[in-house]
């Protein structure tokens, strides 16, 4: 268990594997999102209430189910870096953030463009858009602490710090439509049914979407890792012989 | 594990917990400022001060929406099914507005108790249906109609 | 499968029921934000290939340059 722990937190050995799965992943992440996109745009059913409003809930949901998955990640990774000292948790947890913060972008401005005419308002002052805000400021914080530190150990464990305290944030975005009454809608759930809210003609195209995107988020995450691996490695042997080799 | 690894960790788990629970305590102790809007039964049991800006949420009772033929005015009443509280408003309403639709309303009470809204604002569920279902749902007169969260959560 | 599609026409597609901008906007964002969030560390790694590889040639001829000074050196020292 230990053995293979440090052999984890190896950058060769993550950067040799990683460029083993990037083809399976890519390949999948875009068999996927070729699907849910046209089935999303051209066979979901216009809703009785939102009309093909509804064809939106296909970027908004995934885009702001994942973004929910950042402070968690960094904060594992950043509690190996304080603890254990991992080189290649830091990396992970270093390129996190901007991503991070992208997803989260998406999600506020697809939820805005959906809302402007459903609801009546691009934006309110409720629960859940926010701690979706206040995320979306967090990751720039990150970003910026990094950036601000010059010793880059000291930076390591400041951010590790803040991606520890911003995970709480991420409890009130899950609940905010729960604890509080919101303009914003609770999470839906699933039905098998045909005849129910929710069925699987609704939701199938839904959870490929998640996939998908779940898919284009590891992928960009390997991709910003490896290079920051190549960056930070370039003296060791392993990365100055694989750059001649290229 | 080595032990000032260990220490590392315990210190780390405090200080997260610790900072959870603040957190927690806080929100809780401003819940009543979080909520987005005041329940119908609030409005009506006299929780809000006449002439404060406030925001309402509630359906929109069915037949209760007389719209004027020469203007934008239009007047509605608004529900939890325990309490109605009446609404004047003049100006867009939102597209998914119409009876039984939730709402969310910004404005004032007066000493009548009416409620003069300056914006109105459509309330959506999480429920999605294509329109054949819901309208082979309605022929069979199954209660599809879903309420979106009005009663305030328990605080 | 073909029956399914919600459009009867490709005016009703782009027209989306009214919703256009909404919907096209939406998904204008998601295609522009995944090609560049692909396209920005793949150029990344080409530039950082590069600057890396220049490097070492730097780095490789200083080395061949250096032991033929030495070299020279050491034929002085020799005659």
């Amino acid at each position: 268990m230990w053995l293979w722990f440090s052999k984890l937190g190896s950058p060769k050995w993550f950067y040799e594997l990683s460029g083993k799965w990037l083809p399976w992943l890519a390949a999948g992440m875009s068999l996927l999102l070729i699907v849910g996109i046209i089935w999303a745009l051209l066979f979901v059913p216009p809703d009785y209430q939102q009309g093909d409003t509804i064809r939106i809930m296909y970027v908004h949901v995934p885009f702001a189910s994942i973004s929910l998955a950042f402070f968690p990640l960094m904060a594992v990774a950043g509690t190996i870096t304080l603890v254990w000292r991992m080189k290649l948790a830091d990396m992970v947890a270093k390129t996190a953030a901007p991503l991070g913060a992208w997803f989260t972008a998406l999600a506020l401005a697809s939820g805005s463009i959906w809302g402007s005419d459903i609801w009546g308002t691009w934006w309110i002052w409720d629960g859940r858009l926010t701690s979706m805000l206040l995320q979306f400021f967090l990751l720039v914080g990150v970003i910026s602490l990094r950036s601000a530190l010059e010793d880059a150990d000291a930076a390591a464990k400041a951010c590790a710090l803040l991606s520890i305290v911003g995970c709480i944030n991420v409890f009130v975005i899950k609940y905010s439509v729960d604890w509080w009454n919101t303009l914003h809608q609770p999470s839906g759930s699933f039905s098998l049914s045909d005849e129910a809210p929710n069925p699987p003609e609704v939701w199938v195209p839904l959870v490929i979407m998640i996939v998908a995107v779940y898919l284009f988020f590891v992928v960009s995450l390997i991709l910003s890792t490896r290079n920051e691996i190549l960056e930070r490695e370039r003296r060791s042997q392993w990365v100055q012989e694989l750059i001649g080799a290229n | 594990m080595k032990a000032h690894r260990q220490k590392k960790l315990t210190i780390i788990l405090f200080v997260a917990a610790g900072l959870t629970v603040s957190v927690g305590l806080i929100l809780f102790a401003m819940s009543q400022n979080i909520n987005l809007f005041y329940t119908p039964t609030q409005v009506a049991e006299g929780e809000v001060t006449i002439g404060q800006q406030i925001r309402i949420g509630g359906m929109v009772k069915e037949g209760s929406v007389v719209s004027a033929n020469d203007s934008l005015q239009v007047r509605f009443e608004t529900t939890d099914f325990i309490h109605a509280v009446p609404i004047e408003y003049e100006g867009i309403l939102p597209d998914l507005f119409r009876e039984g639709q939730g709402i969310v309303a910004e404005g004032t009470v007066d000493a009548a108790g009416v409620f003069h809204a300056s914006r109105v604002l459509a309330k959506h569920d999480e429920n999605y249906m294509s329109q054949e279902v819901k309208a082979a749902l309605d022929a069979a007169g199954v209660n599809t109609e879903t309420h979106p969260s009005l009663v305030a959560p328990e605080s | 499968m073909f029956e399914s599609i919600q459009f009867s026409s490709f005016g009703d597609f782009v027209e989306m029921g009214g919703y256009a901008f909404n919907v096209w906007s939406v998904y204008a964002l998601f295609l522009l934000f995944f090609f560049i969030n692909l396209y920005f560390p793949i150029l990344k790694r080409k530039q950082i290939m590069r600057e890396q590889k220049r490097r070492l040639l730097v780095n490789r001829e200083k080395v061949s340059i250096d032991s033929k000074l030495s070299n020279n050196e050491m034929d002085k020292n020799d005659s």
